[in-house]
């Protein structure tokens, strides 16, 4: 016994080591479990608290272009209010709730990007609902706390995206290489796909997170290999500017459970 | 004044400037640095090696905390304060015993340099491996790392330059 205590005792700066490493990977491939990445994440309320505390000085640096985007933005709205929709586009658009909420930490310089915003649960933000802006799609809410919540951004590894062309409607998923904030690449587009330069992208309503026609972006330049089914690279130039984020809507969608419910007979 | 109260408002002000200012920076959309390692350098050499490594946990997890890093910045700033002895005992004669604390004044600037450097090394790439966590983006990752790291070492020697040089005066 005293021998066992003795080796604990001569080598315990690496069983300390051992086990501090384990946490923090364990902490890494746990990310996905639900109640844990919550408490170790930054929509947790005092960090929550820390953060809009110095976003709330930060803000007057951006306020005049904050209230111009604003501005443009209500201009559109009041045109669009103009052509009433029909009956049908009406039951449409209701499908989907805005919820506004500002941003109270940007991140686009990372590998895998994540937002927080302040709202939460008590908003009714739940987990896996859309994020967007007037120009097109930000991300994906992740953890949710009573007043905060994370987003998962486009620009992050996790995060691919189904999109469409809007000439073609051909199919095609988006995901990010990490390198500019400004680009992003389009995969899994078959050969026989006509793609120009200037095409533009947006969501399809494979998934159940986004609507159908939110904007994503414009096609800035493509490889094609006779060889290969699948076009080697589209880049992809982002309708939002990651850089430059106030603002957001998460979307709500109201008939969610009654589609996840139809579907689910399927499996 | 007291050694215990300096290292703990080291600690926050390093973790500040991380997480407010430093976190918020972009440069050519390649590189991030991070200061917040010098916090686990200057702790004293005497100190107990199991302590450094809990403090570097410590303070990796805070920075994981607000920057929704998950793990990353834990697991690389523990494997920091785990090389640490090591590379001490390359710039200093008796494995760092003879020192009284670790800066700019003890070791001078070349030895200081090389101590910073190897450890910063360490810690970059652990950080930028584990966050893509995937090798077909290998040599992006590399050079992300490489070019963090060469900021992160600038900004620390000034840093701890400044503040040795207001000590000596």
């Amino acid at each position: 016994m005293r021998n066992l205590f003795a080796f604990f005792y001569r080598y315990h700066v690496f069983f300390v080591f051992m086990l501090l490493e384990i946490t923090a990977i364990g902490m890494l491939i746990q990310t996905h479990h639900y109640q844990y990445s919550r408490f170790a994440s930054s929509s947790n309320s005092w960090s929550g608290q820390i953060l809009e505390q110095f976003n709330n000085v930060t803000d007057y640096f951006s306020l005049k272009k904050t209230n111009r985007l604003l501005a443009e933005e209500n201009a559109l709205i009041r045109n669009r209010s103009l052509q009433l929709p029909t009956l049908e586009e009406n039951i449409y658009k209701n499908q989907h709730q805005y919820i506004s909420a500002k941003i109270i930490k940007n991140s686009y310089n990372k590998r895998n990007n994540y937002l927080t915003i302040n709202k939460g649960s008590m908003h009714g933000i739940e987990n896996g609902m859309g994020v967007i802006t007037d120009a097109g799609v930000v991300g994906i809410t992740r953890d949710v706390s009573p007043n905060y919540a994370t987003v998962m951004s486009l620009l992050n590894k996790n995060t691919i995206i189904s999109t469409r062309f809007i000439k073609s409607n051909h199919f095609g998923e988006l995901i990010w290489d990490g390198k500019s904030h400004q680009f992003a690449q389009l995969k899994s587009v078959e050969k026989y796909v006509p793609v120009n330069v200037g095409d533009s992208l947006v969501t399809n309503s494979f998934s159940n997170i986004f609507p159908e026609g939110i904007p994503l972006g414009t096609v800035n330049r493509f490889e094609r290999d006779e060889n290969k089914n699948f076009y080697t690279s589209i880049e992809v130039a982002l309708s939002v500017d990651f850089s430059n984020l106030n603002y957001i809507y998460v979307l709500k969608d109201k008939l969610k459970d009654e589609r996840m419910k139809l579907e689910s007979k399927n499996e | 004044m007291n050694d215990i109260l300096k290292h703990t408002i080291r600690f926050f002000i390093l973790a500040s400037i991380q997480i407010l200012v430093l976190n918020n920076v972009q440069i050519s959309g390649y590189i991030n640095p991070f200061v917040y390692i010098l916090f686990i350098m200057l702790l004293p050499p005497k100190m107990p090696k199991a302590i450094v490594l809990i403090l570097a946990f410590i303070m990796g997890f805070t920075i994981d905390v607000f920057s929704d890093s998950y793990g990353i910045h834990s697991s690389a700033t523990v494997l920091l304060a785990f090389f640490r002895p090591k590379v001490l005992a390359l710039v200093s004669v008796k494995g760092g015993e003879d020192l009284e604390a670790i800066g700019m004044k003890q070791l001078r600037i070349n030895r200081f340099f090389t101590y910073s450097g190897i450890l910063c090394l360490i810690h970059h790439f652990t950080l930028f491996y584990l966050e893509a966590f995937r090798l077909n983006e290998f040599f992006d990752t590399f050079l992300r790392a490489l070019y963090s790291s060469v900021i992160s070492i600038s900004m620390m020697i000034l840093i701890e330059s400044l503040f040795s040089n207001q000590k000596s005066r």
